[in-house]
């Protein structure tokens, strides 16, 4: 039961707020208020980030992109900074639920909330993003790729700590990236699957790839052969689907009457790789 | 065709401006003083005993006013489908519901339920009730159930095993000889899903009970009059003494109340009665999903015997359907879906044999199309590979086979106007036909297109009871009242109704009200199913505007006669008319005297011009052609659908926007029955798809572009030779659609939704069968 | 239990209320402000009907905690036709058969607001976009479209 709801206007005063009784922070609320009527989650204090101006906006800095954790889904996809030099990221996050949700959620809450293939997450972790962990202790930056404790749950504690931000670098005109998804519908419909793929490209050849591919294991996972497997070479076509096989085949999907058995996401796989990979050195290429 | 000046006319619909500005006008919107808020409980099992019940906790709670179950609530069996009024003799309906039983039968089915001062305490007493539940066998597949050693879920049944009513078995000329007249014969079995409503409103009622006893209920019931039986009767009181209305609109329908709101109105009703207050009951959308009607899923097989010209010698047809834990409409639907299926072609020799069987699922009842939309499916999927294998073009074959006027068929009826030709030849253009096997199909994503006909019915008779009655009063200063029991859940029948009146009138429509939906104030109507209103309710009010325009005309002609010595008398009441409002002479337009005039003269003389109208229609069959292309992506198994077509031949179109309206909802929902709406069920009974975000509607960036066309034809049975079409828009889609994927892909299916698992896995398997 | 004091301002008039910590902005609206044109289709941001704006953005009013309108500029339907006659979209959704059944309609038409006070040229595939979160079981959506892109050319006319 929610016995007060607080507004802070800073960082700390948030810190301070979450020592209340049992105090969550809260963003959109896409995720938590619903977690909270069906009890999944429990808390009587709500510590709202929206007032902290600190934690509003997308900027550049220093070749680093940062993105405060008061930013909407739809601001990321709308932002022309993210278009030119994440794209993987403003495709993601522009496929999360519907506008409306897109209008409230937050990219951070999408990392907290922890899901194997929340949208903006897997992308995220194609770019290899870190995310600014605050709490009492201070300031801590960890890759979002280690912030996995298992299905659904984050490392990070929303009841003493906040992440003000995520940032990554920002792409290199020999660099690019793409989102692939397969859903069930082209809107408020969670992904069968998704692929997030970032490359760059050194004289024609991949100087580096990461691919990321949800939800096929309890977080997003690497396809770390695959990307070792084309390095240092010419992206033929024949070296994409060798690739991809390879990534594919570490997938470990569950089989799902509402999101496809694990026979048919294993083999599909494949096909999403292989066009993650293409798009994403034909837009380093552009 | 006669040309009209109301009639045929787009004209903005009765009831828009208040849904434009938000006006509350559904029953969740109702409010009354004092009003408690109820929650039920539900059965977590698909089927047990209840062993004990112990409410006292919950009802201890603060702010609870009263809790109910099977132990403090009638016995009495009813059924929650609009069937008691409907069934004809020798028929009796079945009823085989109870308010709360001491046998739960499926996962949803009512336990027991609170009212309380806010819903939040409602839901909090929910979680204090104590219920002790002794599991029974339990069984989900209606073939199954319909086998020997299946428990038996409502007792032993007169008809068969588990069958809540009667198997339905039609014969026309001889099966056996068509068979061996036949030079090919072809046999398939297609499995069809259970499909939701989804109507966007929740079920929902708030009853209310005064002084004496008289209940009251606001409620979202597609019938009025039949649901004021259902529970008049339940609860023992003089049909006179309960009041059923709209407030005055429902949020959609399609067909999954006709009859009660699932439960919400005993529940309303018996709560009210115990805490002596007004009670509202609005089911969450869980609640709709796991506990009001579905489409009946189930299995459609059949046998066809054909010449080589492609000539139908035999057609045999059998169902079983899943009926689920409750009887509902099961001991209809596979009897539309026989009559209707077969009545498509012209066959010398039929047979069908259609059961519904009771499982321990979602009761099944009335969804758009009612049975209709399963046989088309099959039906019209098998055609393809008929006239693939004969190498026939699919149009030719259809036209080629088509029921004529007057044609020989299993109906009791005439088919008395088809133009199912044209709707072929024109829905073939839209779609762009002759690039049919044109496409580049060499890279992944292959293309398509597709087609599939259908047909259905403008009411319920002979399948149900079926009349209407309705009421037209020329008021005081000239303007109209119309009085019907339909419902607007959004199908703009006040605004159909007013354009026939007012062409039959000669009133404006500016002058015309239409009371709906409140068996107070109406004369009693069956309601809005079997696309029936703009047709049988069209006729009522049609004719009740010619009694009062008759009497309006004989009053005038009397006025005129004594004001202008000689120009008139009685007689000459055949040169009148009223047109836009004013009573002319035919043969000579300069006489006139305006219809307000005259009602005030009546009025002076103690007089009132009122039409009342009883009708019994007879029925009249809507012809259909669907057309699909679409794009499939081979490397997901993905379906994009790049235009869909539906050609319907509607009689005549009184408002074409509203006709358009119901043809384009139903092509989207047809979309979704052929692709990916579907609910599933796990091994333990409970629905996987209760609610949006899991049961996929199609949204605005998944439909293609629909293009309704509106085809007339000289329909004789009705004043405006108007058809039902209200249900039709979804009928051929999903075959329309599976026959353009095989266009594409090369890939049959038998079974839809046909998801993007479905169709990828098929063709990996036709890969390997190419090897 | 604490209530909290939520000063917001609807339709454009400043409200204050006495809300509850946990309540919704749907319940705010729907049960303590009467604004019934805010309806609710699922109560999980599944189908937009309680779609409201909300500084300026659509959102689903059914998963927007109350207090984080604290401050806010809140427009729901009701707002829509103050005072000087329909809105060009409430005109134009009853001109083209846009509305059937009503209920998903509020959401609809704030929906499509909120997409033309930014942009008057809406392409197709832009007004899918966004009403993509807005479920209509009765219309197939394509008079819906048809009378946004209507209004669309009237307000550009208008200004
Ligand atoms: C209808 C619907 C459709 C959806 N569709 C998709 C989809 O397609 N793809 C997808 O990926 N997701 C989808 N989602 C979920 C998506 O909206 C969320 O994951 C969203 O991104 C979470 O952000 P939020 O701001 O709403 O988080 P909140 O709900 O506010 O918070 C989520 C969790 O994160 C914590 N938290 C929030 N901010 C911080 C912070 N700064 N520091 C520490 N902890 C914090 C909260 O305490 C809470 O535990 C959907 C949700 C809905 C309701
Ligand atoms: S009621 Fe809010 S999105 Fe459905
Ligand atoms: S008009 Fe009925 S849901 Fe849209």
């Amino acid at each position: 039961m929610i016995n007060d709801y607080v507004l802070p206007k800073t960082v700390e005063d948030a810190l301070a707020a979450l020592k209340q009784g049992n105090a969550k922070l809260i963003a959109g609320g896409t995720d938590l208020m619903l977690d909270l009527k069906s009890c999944k989650a429990a808390a009587d204090t709500l510590v709202d980030i929206n007032g902290i101006k600190e934690l509003k906006g997308i900027k550049e800095s220093d070749g680093n992109i940062i993105i405060g954790a008061g930013t909407t889904h739809q601001e990321v996809a709308e932002s022309f900074l993210i278009q030119e030099k994440a794209v993987v990221l403003a495709k993601a996050s522009g496929s999360v639920g519907s506008l409306q949700i897109r209008n409230t959620a937050t990219v951070v809450g999408n990392i907290v909330n922890a899901q194997p293939a929340a949208d903006a997450a897997v992308a995220l972790v194609a770019l290899g993003a870190e995310a600014e962990i605050v709490d009492k202790e201070g300031t801590i930056y960890q890759p979002v790729e280690n912030l996995y404790a298992g299905l659904a749950k984050c490392k990070v504690d929303s009841s003493c700590q906040i992440i003000t931000a995520v940032r990554f670098p920002a792409l290199f005109s020999n660099q690019g990236s793409a989102y692939v998804r397969l859903a069930k519908r082209g809107a408020l419909a969670l992904p069968m699957l998704c692929v997030a793929v970032a490359a760059s490209l050194k004289d024609g050849k991949i100087e580096w790839v990461r691919i990321v591919m949800a939800p096929v294991s309890t977080k997003p996972l690497r396809a770390l052969e695959a990307e070792e497997l084309l390095k240092d070479k010419e992206p033929s076509e024949e070296v994409i689907l060798e690739a991809s096989k390879k990534a594919a085949a570490m997938a470990d999907p569950r089989d799902s009457k509402l999101r496809g058995s694990r026979a048919y996401r294993s083999s599909v796989l494949v096909n999403l790789v292989k066009r993650g990979i293409t798009e994403a050195i034909k837009n380093a290429r552009q | 065709m006669k040309n009209y000046s109301v009639v045929g006319k787009r004209l903005p619909r009765y009831d828009g401006t208040q849904k434009a500005v938000g006006a509350p006008c559904f029953t969740s919107d109702v409010s009354l003083p004092g009003m408690l808020y109820a929650k039920v409980l539900r059965s977590p099992y698909p089927h047990a005993r209840i062993v004990n019940i112990d409410t006292t906790k919950a009802e201890q709670l603060p702010g609870v006013a009263a809790v109910i179950c099977h132990k403090n609530t009638t016995s009495k069996l009813f059924n929650t489908s609009a069937t008691i009024v409907f069934t004809l003799p020798p028929l009796v309906p079945v009823k085989d519901q109870r308010i709360f039983d001491d046998v739960v039968r499926y996962v949803g089915d009512e336990v027991a339920a609170v009212a309380a001062e806010t819903e939040e305490i409602a839901q909090e007493a929910l979680k204090l009730i104590e219920v002790e539940y002794e599991q029974l066998p339990s069984v989900f597949d209606p073939k199954e159930a319909n086998k020997e050693e299946a428990p038996d879920l409502q007792g032993p049944r007169e008809h068969g095993k588990n069958l809540p009513g009667e198997k339905i078995h039609l014969e026309l000329g001889d099966i056996q000889k068509g068979f061996e007249d036949a030079d090919y014969i072809f046999e398939h079995e297609f499995k069809l899903p259970v499909q939701k409503q989804c109507q966007m409103e929740t079920m929902a009622a708030v009853a209310t009970i005064d002084a004496d006893g008289k209940i009251t209920v606001y409620s979202s019931t597609q019938t009025v009059h039949p649901s004021r039986a259902i529970l008049a009767d339940l609860f023992d009181v003089p049909y006179s003494k309960v009041r059923v209305l709209s407030p005055p609109f429902i949020g959609g329908g399609f067909g999954v109340r006709i009859g009660l709101s699932a439960k919400a109105e005993p529940i309303a009703i018996a709560l009210a009665q115990k805490a002596k207050r007004p009670v509202k009951v609005v089911y969450d959308r869980e609640e709709d999903f796991t506990s009001s009607d579905t489409r009946h899923s189930g299995y459609v097989y059949l046998k066809t015997g054909v010449k080589k010209d492609g000539t139908f010698t035999a057609r045999m047809m059998k169902a079983v359907l899943n009926a689920g834990a409750y009887c509902s409409f099961s001991t209809e639907t596979h009897g539309v879906l026989g009559c209707m299926g077969l009545s498509l072609y012209s066959c010398p020799n039929q047979y069908y044999d259609g059961i519904a069987v009771y499982t321990n699922t979602t009761p099944s009842g009335a969804m758009r199309g009612f049975g209709s939309p399963q046989a088309s499916t099959a039906i019209e999927a098998q055609l393809d590979i008929i006239a693939e294998e004969l190498g026939i073009d699919r149009r030719e074959i259809s036209k080629k086979n088509m029921m004529k006027v007057g044609g020989e068929w299993v109906l009791p009826y005439q088919c008395q106007s088809i133009a199912l030709e044209e709707c072929i030849d024109q829905g073939a253009a839209a779609i762009g036909w002759d690039k049919k096997g044109t496409f580049d199909n060499s890279g992944s994503v292959k293309r398509g297109i597709g087609m599939a006909c259908g047909t259905h019915v403008s009411n319920a008779w002979p399948f149900c009871g079926d009349y209407s009655n309705a009421y037209v009063n020329i008021q005081q200063d000239g303007s109209v009242q119309i009085a019907v029991g339909s419902p607007e859940m959004g199908t703009g029948v006040q605004t159909t109704l007013s354009q026939m009146v007012s062409e039959t009138l000669g009133v404006t429509m500016d002058k015309i009200e239409v009371t709906i939906a409140d068996t107070e104030s109406s004369p009693f109507e069956i309601g809005a199913h079997a696309s029936r209103t703009c047709y049988v309710v069209g006729m009522a009010v049609t004719q009740a505007a010619a009694q009062v325009k008759k009497e309006a005309l004989e009053f005038a002609a009397k006025l005129l006669a004594e004001r202008e010595s000689c120009i008139y008398c009685a007689q000459d009441v055949q040169d009148l008319d009223i047109v836009d409002n004013m009573i002319v002479s035919k043969s000579n337009p300069n006489k006139k005297i305006s219809l307000r005039e005259v009602t005030i003269q009546a009025q002076f003389k103690g007089e009132q011009f009122i039409g009342v109208a009883k009708v019994v229609p007879q029925n009249a069959p809507p012809w259909l052609a669907h057309f699909a292309d679409v794009s499939v992506d081979t490397e997901t198994g993905k379906v994009t659908v790049n235009k869909l077509v539906a050609a319907h031949d509607v009689g005549r179109a009184i408002n074409p926007t509203i006709v358009e309206g119901q043809i384009e909802g139903g092509l989207a929902q047809g979309y979704g029955y052929a692709l990916t709406e579907e609910i599933l069920y796990d091994e333990n009974g409970r629905q996987l798809n209760t609610g949006f975000h899991k049961y996929m509607l199609p949204t605005a960036v998944d439909l293609p572009e629909l293009q309704a066309i509106i085809v007339e034809s000289d329909e004789p049975t009705h004043p405006f030779n108007v058809k039902g079409v209200g249900e039709t828009g979804l009928i051929a889609t999903a075959a329309a659609i599976m026959n353009a994927v095989y266009d594409a892909i090369g890939v049959r299916f038998f079974e839809i939704p046909m998801t993007e698992e479905k169709i990828y896995m098929a063709l990996q398997e036709s890969l390997k069968s190419c090897e | 239990m604490n209530k909290k004091t939520l000063t917001m301002v609807v339709n454009g008039k400043t409200v204050e209320k006495m809300v509850e910590p946990g309540d919704t902005l749907l319940d705010v609206l729907r049960e303590e402000l009467g604004l019934k044109g805010v309806k609710k289709g699922c109560g999980k941001g599944e189908c937009g009907a309680c779609t409201i704006i909300m500084n300026g953005k659509a959102v689903n009013s059914c998963i927007v905690p109350a207090m984080q309108a604290v401050g806010a500029e809140i427009q729901t339907i009701e707002g829509l036709s103050n005072g000087n006659g329909l809105h060009p979209l409430q005109q134009t959704f009853i001109d083209c058969g846009a509305i059937q059944c009503g209920f998903c309609t509020p959401g609809m038409i704030m929906s499509s607001k909120a997409l033309l006070d930014k942009n008057l040229k809406p392409t197709k595939e832009e007004i899918k976009q966004a009403l993509a979160g807005n479920v209509c079981r009765c219309t197939g959506f394509v008079k819906i479209e048809e009378a946004v892109e209507k209004a669309a050319e009237i307000l550009k006319n208008g200004k």
